[in-house]
Order: C-alpha cells, then structure tokens, then sequence
C-alpha cells in the first residue's frame, strides 16, 4: 500500500509568508455542501454540489519576533487572505500538488501560553475557494 | 506602487515583490516583509538645516 508520509518537509505560507518553520501541523477541509436534488421516481437519495465550504487550520508556535508568526497574522485578524500547503519543499508536482485557498477568513488570533511550555496559537482560515494545482 | 522586499520569509530581500491576487499587501507592509518603495525614505534623504541667511537675520 502507497502512502505518503510527511515528516518534516511540508510547506506552509500564509498571505504568501513562509511559516513552514513555525507549523507544527497542519488541517485541510474541502468541502462542498450537498444539495439534495432526489426527485419522484429515484429510490435513492441523489446530491449535486452547492457551496464551497472550506477551511485550513494551522497549528503555529506563537513567536513576536520580527518576521515570526505574530507579525504575519497581527494585521490579517479580520481580513481575508490566501493560504498555501504542499507535502514537501521539492516543485510542485503531481505528486507533490500545492494546495491553496484563496480568500480564506481570519476570524481569531487565539494563543496559548502555558507554563513550562512554548506559546502556541492555532489559526483557522474559513471560507474562500480551495484548489490544488499540479504544476 | 513598488514594493521591495525586507523579509526572506517572503523571498529574496532586496528583490522587488510582484503582488499577488488575494494576498493582503497592507499586512505584509505592517509586518515589516515588504516596504513601498515610494513612501519610504531614501537612503540620501537628509534633514538639512539650512544655516541662517546673514542678509536676512536682524540683530536686536
């Protein structure tokens, strides 16, 4: 069986900033809503496609250092913008395909600091149109 | 408006950066990855003083 297994190469941008360094993990939800166009005479349920609903959400250490996390998202909470994710840092590819939502909204920078640990914020950018492009 | 890059988070800095649709180009410049070139100071910009005009100075 084939799988793809994603160490540490991915990379990840958010509004074309590189914070691959800073992402600890990374979700990816392309969705589409279901309408149901089932109609006399079927004898099952039948769907087509509706609206996108898609989301990215990334797992980022919390660092206000300059060119870090904090001065990525500081100015996008509220905004929308594009993210980006392939599995590995090689070109884009068929089988390393770049995925990217475009127009993804930031509703909430939330952080997490915990003693003993490092601060951490988990970002989710929702909505937008979601697409992967092989070259 | 041409932006230059600061930040090698962003690409190679010194490079001029071509905006890219949906990508929010106020955010960047506020996070210190890029500077517009046309409002930021140049390197020969100088406060200059301009010393008093003798002719024009009156002694009290």
């Amino acid at each position: 069986m084939a799988t793809s297994t994603y160490l540490s190469n991915p990379v990840v941008t958010v509004n074309a900033v590189d914070l691959s360094d800073q992402c600890s993990g990374a979700t990816v939800n392309q969705t589409f809503a279901q309408l149901s166009n089932t109609a006399f005479g079927d004898t099952a349920m039948k769907y087509t496609a509706g609206l996108q609903e898609n989301s990215v959400t990334l797992d980022l250490y919390w660092s206000t250092a300059s060119s870090e996390t904090y001065a990525t998202l500081k100015a996008l909470v509220g905004t929308s913008t594009n993210v980006t994710i392939k599995g590995t840092s090689a070109a884009v590819s068929a089988t390393n395909p770049l995925g990217t939502l475009t127009g993804g909204f930031l509703a909430e920078l939330p952080v997490v600091y915990t003693v003993g640990e490092l601060a951490t914020c988990s970002v989710t950018f929702n909505g937008g149109t979601f697409a992967y492009t092989e070259a | 408006m041409a932006l230059r890059i600061i930040s090698a988070r962003l690409g190679e800095p010194g490079a001029f950066w071509t905006p890219v649709e949906g990508v929010n180009v106020e955010a960047l410049i506020a996070g210190g990855f890029l500077e517009d070139t046309h409002t930021a100071p140049g390197k020969s910009a100088k406060n200059k003083t301009k010393a008093p005009d003798a002719a024009n100075t009156t002694q009290e």
